[in-house]
């Protein structure tokens, strides 16, 4: 009798809890949708809408979902304090930049993939992981899981792990560090910027 | 398209997957390098010399060397293996092809076998036991890959004692990267070379033959080559510096590969941010370490919100 009634209380109690906890995941959910809903739109629209055509639909997606100045301070690791400011911001856009492109230019057809999405949002640290699975007709299926972390209002993304083992921003951080020490505090910035605006364009061909 | 496809998803990082050949083993440089820098004393530096530079990145200390190494394949592969990898792939018909890799995969499933024993998996053991059996015998010698089929769901996992000693605790040492076989670690070079001993040890004939070796390693290394290709391009293509990011992406696969099977299938410690926010006000100070550290928020964090338990 008391162990039901206690079932009973907890069940309400979790009853309760249920849609602020549902409400809570939705919100760091809805970024991921957005960003694959984007891609979606610009593989389907193909080679028809071009290059441009598919940076200028998923531009203004990027900046929604993605916080690219904190994805470029990460990138760019403990040099970043030594930057000039102006510096700061060149660097931010050619990421941006370089973002846009190589989304645009690999998302340029569409051959039956969908994306799907794990309700659950995981809770790290006060960020948010939300797994998701690109499925392909020809391929295994391939595991993306999305860091997200708060500013504001807001659940933006912070980090893409591919197979749920290879950070991106660490490959990033990686990837830039010898350009960033080759030029020094000075330099090094400049021949980030050249180098990632190189890639930008030659996504764009 | 659709294989490019997978690799382009964030600018293509599934080389490592397929770079990571089964006998090809191991890391966690970044986490835990073997190797540290010496200190200026240790390195005879007089007080009139310029402050101590790292010349090579955590867990490389042979970068020099690997650079080197990378440059030379770079050339090798656009003049000669790339070439000879598309000739190889519009010479055989892709059944056969395919035949091939499951032969040699299946051909390696004992030593997966032994190293799920090493490991206390007998479950996954029991597995690939039981895939080595049905695609010796269903699968006509291990041409066919019956096990992997959705009626059986038995696909392949990559196991080695490369993966045996990181389940151990042993870490990946030095980072190398080698013409032909590509990124590999100090960890897996040694495991490399246990798995290759198995079936030459265990069987013998023809197992020990350079005939047997060598066809084996020229026709799993073209195939490869061409599966890797789209991948390849989209992850080094994309790159400022292709180097440094193979050697990332394959540190990242095989650090998260060992934590998978020391801490289980949860990936949680590879999808702990290693970074840290270079701007966070404490943190940032003192990130030398960067790569070990959970980000800090530079957000000021925002106070618990106030419950109220409703009677």
């Amino acid at each position: 009798m008391t162990v039901s009634a206690r079932t009973l209380a907890l069940s309400v109690f979790f009853l309760c809890l249920a849609p602020t906890v549902a409400q809570a995941q939705d919100a760091a959910a809805a970024p991921v949708q957005a960003l694959d809903d984007g891609l979606l739109s610009i593989m389907k629209g193909g080679k028809a809408l071009g290059f441009a055509g598919r940076s200028a639909k998923i531009g203004p997606v990027v900046d929604r979902v993605f916080d690219l100045p904190l994805m470029t301070r990460l990138a760019v690791g403990p040099a970043w304090t030594a930057l000039a400011p102006a510096d700061k911001d060149a660097v931010t856009a050619a990421f941006r930049r370089m973002t846009i492109a190589q989304y645009a230019e690999n998302f340029d057809g569409f051959t039956g993939e969908s994306f799907t999405i794990d309700p659950k949002a995981e809770v790290r640290a006060g960020d948010r992981l939300v797994r998701t699975m690109l499925k392909s007709p020809k391929n295994d299926p391939v595991a993306l899981a999305y860091r997200l972390r708060q500013t504001g209002e807001q659940w933006k993304v912070i980090d893409v792990f591919y197979q749920n083992s290879i950070s991106q921003l660490a490959t990033r951080r990686s990837d830039f560090a010898a350009a960033l020490a080759k030029g020094g505090a000075k330099g090094g910035a400049k021949a980030l910027v050249a180098h990632l605006d190189q890639l930008s364009a030659k996504a764009a061909h | 398209m659709s294989v490019t496809f997978v690799a382009k998803l964030w600018s293509g990082v599934a080389a490592a997957a397929l770079l990571t050949v089964p006998n090809v083993a191991a890391a966690q440089a970044v986490a835990r390098p073997l190797v540290v820098t010496p200190s200026p004393a240790a390195r005879g530096l007089s007080k009139a010399s310029p402050p101590p530079r790292a010349r090579h990145s955590t867990g490389d200390p042979i970068e020099g060397v690997n650079r080197a190494f990378y440059s030379i394949n770079t050339v090798l592969d656009r003049l000669l293996f790339r070439p000879l990898a598309f000739t190889f792939k519009t010479a055989v018909p892709k059944p056969i092809r395919v035949g091939l890799r499951h032969v040699f995969l299946n051909l390696n499933e004992p030593v997966v076998f032994l190293n799920d024993m090493l490991q206390l998996r007998p479950k996954r053991a029991a597995r690939t036991a039981a895939r080595f059996v049905i695609n010796s015998t269903l699968g006509v010698g291990g041409v066919l890959d019956i096990a992997k089929l959705e009626k059986l769901d038995i696909p392949h996992r990559n196991n080695g004692f490369g993966d045996t000693l990181g389940r151990y605790g042993v870490g990946p040492g030095p980072y190398f990267y080698f013409p032909l076989s590509g990124p590999t670690d100090l960890r897996d070079i040694i495991g490399g070379q246990a798995d290759g001993i198995v079936l030459p040890l265990a069987v013998g004939d023809p197992f020990n033959r350079t005939e047997y070796l060598l066809s084996r390693a020229v026709l799993t290394g073209l195939d490869q080559r061409v599966e890797a290709d789209a991948d390849l391009n989209a992850l080094l293509g994309s790159a400022v510096d292709p180097y440094a990011t193979l050697r990332s992406v394959y540190l990242q696969n095989r650090a998260a590969e060992i934590a998978e099977i020391r801490h289980g299938s949860a990936g949680a410690s590879a999808l702990d941010d290693p970074l840290a926010d270079p701007e966070a006000p404490v943190a940032g100070a003192r990130a030398k370490d960067a790569f070990d550290s959970t980000p800090q928020d530079p957000e000021p964090v925002a106070p618990p919100a106030l419950t109220t338990p409703s009677p």
